[in-house]
């Protein structure tokens, strides 16, 4: 039967750091974890996504949070999505809706059908919550849809919505002028979930104990920019093969101890790496960054067979959702979830002024030449993941955009008379296509080979480059 | 008294193998029959393009593989992706070009290429055969029509049917259909040389078309494609004389300047064994 059929096991994926190699038993010990609450009944456990600033509350709470974007990751990396997907989709649901939400769907369906976790459950399976916190994200429709969906199976399941907006850039205003509105709204909408959490947990919120959380957050957030800083060092220690792990603790660990510590000994780990002289790759020929998209989860070993080109990635756009707080010149307050607002806007409209210096710049391009520059990249590289439009509209119109206003690399070229004469050239990009789990988007063979052709293109740029 | 260079190219595509031979310009070029079992006798090719060029593949002092078959090939010094050496050739052909556009058997390639004459940027159709030469093959074989003649007989349309399937196997029902029912066989051609430019454009548009467009592969052989190329993109296209060699000519100059590189910097020259046995494909 379809449904019990697995896909071909990946090779074993290196890493270049321990503690991205740490992260699979830390996933697993979470999603353990968030079972065992479950059978404890201690603790409530709610679904919820990632990158919407209320982990402090949930944990100010005692709420276990269950990550349903991170279950449908893990399903994707473990080649084990398409049967819940096969599951979604012959409840008339499309792929192209996003397949994250359709992995979690099909698997909600069948769990609830058995009444117990289906057969050889990756992880031993997502939970069934006690109460689900959705958010859309502008575009994110699916953030807000996926568990209205999964209600359908399980209707005792309460859904409580939280409205996360910022400023949309604009070249010519100062979204400033707006940014109060915005905030009273976040508040609004942050007050509200803690008022829904208090309720389903009978608890009363203690806001001694989420001031700590918010500052522990708030600390981990700087020592992560300072830890990934690290990795501007030529060559460089750590690339975005291994932040693919390293997000977890940034994404599904914030507001713990132990994601403050994780980084801890990510950040000594690298020092070491650099003090050795130590790269990801031996011989550093390339410098990449992995400009945007989701990656492909089951594909991650691409990013090693990257690394055997020469090719080190030391900077990402993806999930590195964390910017540096002292420069974002947030208003002080006292009151926790004022600043968690304030820093859900600081976070959003970082790269708003710094754009608006440059002609024909936008944030995300903005963030691209930026990370360019400080990094020293030879190339981008993008994935366009068909299912999910949030991450993934725009960024060929970003690419566009980057190789119109931004030509940093000096070539000769034959000029009107024939003559030899210095230009610049923009960098060198590579849009990579299939899917975040849908490994039937994928072929490994044609991947590889934009990979090969791409690299050639970096290698004529080093040897024709402009002294 | 030096003895002269020669360099080869050979392009092991996914339906054709090419061969090229260069000394001071092409001394010989070969194209291959099509299919699997062919491709795997790409020794067969290079063994034609050497008689042609009457020398011993001793003699060669560089050859270069490109294309889908080019890792295996075991008389190769080196392999290349077919988007650097269709870069490489067509700018040898037309230095001014900025856009190439391969249509091949199975896939379409597009390639930006900038003033320095080095690859910007590139596309690839890869995972389906609805923008590629394969879409003419089927629906030339349900209209019962020889694949040299539908690029004619398209442009004798005056109203071009409309093909609204981006599908293969969709559009040759529909196709198979509208026969049926009436609609004149250049009308059904001209449409669906249409869908297919159509499909290319949305695919090289990504890479911001600018002049001059040069259009390579077997696809650049159909003036009717060529023409709905030129309308939809807004560019006048230009098609190299042997559009099918391209590649193998581009790896044939990539191993000529491989050559002159290292006779430059002193650099020692690595050449594999030179055997002409069978490929082994994937
Ligand atoms: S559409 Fe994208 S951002 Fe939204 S849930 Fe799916 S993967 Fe996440």
């Amino acid at each position: 039967m379809a449904e019990e059929q697995k896909e071909a096991k990946p090779k074993k994926r290196t890493t270049a750091t321990k503690a991205a190699a740490s992260i699979g038993p830390l996933v697993k010990e979470f999603i353990t974890g968030t079972l065992q609450a479950k059978a404890e009944g201690k603790q409530k456990v709610a679904y919820t996504f990632i990158v919407c600033h209320h982990e402090e509350i949930f944990r100010a709470l005692d709420v276990v949070p269950v990550w349903t974007e991170n279950f449908a990751g893990i399903c994707g990396a473990k080649r084990d999505a398409e049967r819940f997907l096969q599951r979604a989709e012959s409840l008339g649901l499309s792929r192209s809706l996003c397949t994250y939400a359709l992995c979690g769907i099909g698997f909600d369906q069948w769990r609830e059908e058995l009444g117990q976790m289906p057969p050889d459950a990756p992880w031993g399976g997502q939970v069934r919550p006690d109460f689900m916190i959705s958010s859309g994200q502008i575009l994110c429709d699916p953030r807000s849809k996926w568990y209205q969906a999964s209600q359908q199976f399980m209707p005792d399941v309460p859904i409580y919505n939280i409205d996360l907006p910022y400023p949309l850039y604009q070249v010519n205003r100062d979204h400033r002028e707006v940014l109060g509105y915005y905030h009273q709204y976040i508040v609004k909408q942050l007050r509200g979930l803690v008022a829904f959490l208090e309720e389903q947990t009978k608890k009363k919120m203690d806001y001694d104990r989420l001031r700590e959380l918010v500052g522990l957050s708030d600390r981990t957030w700087n020592l992560i920019e300072e830890t990934y800083d690290l990795r501007k060092a030529v060559p460089c220690p750590m690339g975005t093969g291994d932040a693919m792990n390293t997000m977890v603790p940034i994404n599904f660990m914030m507001a713990t101890q132990k994601a403050y510590d994780f980084f801890v000994d990510l950040k000594k780990e690298l020092e070491e790496k650099i003090a050795r002289g130590e790269g990801e790759v031996e011989n550093e020929k390339y410098r990449l960054m992995w400009g945007g998209g989701l990656p492909a989860w089951y594909a991650l070993n691409d990013f090693n067979y990257f690394n055997s080109k020469g090719a080190s990635f030391p900077a990402e756009t993806t999930y590195r959702m964390v910017a540096p707080l002292h420069e974002m010149d947030l208003p002080e307050t006292k009151d926790p979830i004022e600043h968690l607002a304030w820093r859900w806007l600081g976070y959003w409209t970082f790269w708003y002024d710094r754009a608006r210096k440059r002609p024909g710049s936008e944030p995300d391009v903005e963030r691209l030449i930026n990370r360019i520059e400080e990094y020293k990249i030879d190339g981008v590289v993008m994935h366009e993941a068909f299912s999910c439009r949030t991450w993934h509209v725009g960024l060929i119109w970003q690419l566009h955009q980057l190789s119109k206003i931004y030509k940093p690399i000096p070539v000769y070229v034959i000029g009107k008379d024939g003559k030899k004469e210095k230009g610049y050239r923009e960098l060198p990009s590579l849009v990579l296509e299939s899917d975040i789990i849908d490994i039937t988007s994928y072929s490994e063979v044609d991947t590889r080979n934009k990979i090969d052709a791409f690299v050639e293109t970096l290698e004529s740029i080093r040897t024709s480059r402009a002294a | 008294m030096t003895l002269p260079d020669y360099f080869a190219g050979i392009d092991i595509g996914s339906t054709m193998t090419k061969a090229v031979i260069l000394d001071k310009g092409v001394i010989a070029s070969i194209i291959g029959p099509t299919g699997p079992e062919q491709r795997r006798l790409a020794n067969r090719v290079m063994e034609e393009a050497l008689k042609q060029a009457a020398l011993s593949i001793q003699e060669i002092n560089f050859i270069v593989a490109t294309g889908y078959g080019r890792i295996n090939v075991p008389f190769a010094d080196k392999q290349f992706t077919e988007i650097t050496c269709h870069g490489r050739g067509i700018v040898q052909l037309f230095p001014e070009a900025r856009t190439i556009i391969d249509i091949g058997g199975q896939d379409v390639k597009g390639i930006k290429i900038d003033a320095s004459g080095k690859i910007v940027d590139f596309v690839m159709n890869d995972k389906c055969a609805a923008g590629s030469g394969r879409f003419i093959e089927v629906i030339a074989d349900t209209l019962g029509v020889s694949l040299d003649t539908v690029g004619d007989l398209s442009l004798q349309s005056s109203h071009p049917a409309t093909i609204s399937n981006i599908c293969t196997i969709y559009a040759q029902q529909e196709v198979a259909a509208s026969l049926a029912e009436g609609v004149p066989l250049s009308d059904l051609l001209a449409g669906v040389h249409q869908s297919l430019a159509d499909r290319i454009c949305r695919m090289v548009n990504r890479l911001r078309v600018e002049d001059s467009v040069i259009v390579t592969g077997g696809g650049a052989k159909n003036r009717g494609l060529i023409n709905a190329l030129s309308e939809q993109l807004g560019h006048k296209v230009l098609v190299p004389e042997d559009p099918l060699l391209t590649g193998a000519l581009g790896a044939a100059l990539m191993g000529k300047e491989i050559i002159e590189k290292a006779r430059k910097s002193n650099a020692p020259i690595e050449t594999k064994e030179r055997i002409l046995e069978e490929v082994e494909i994937l």
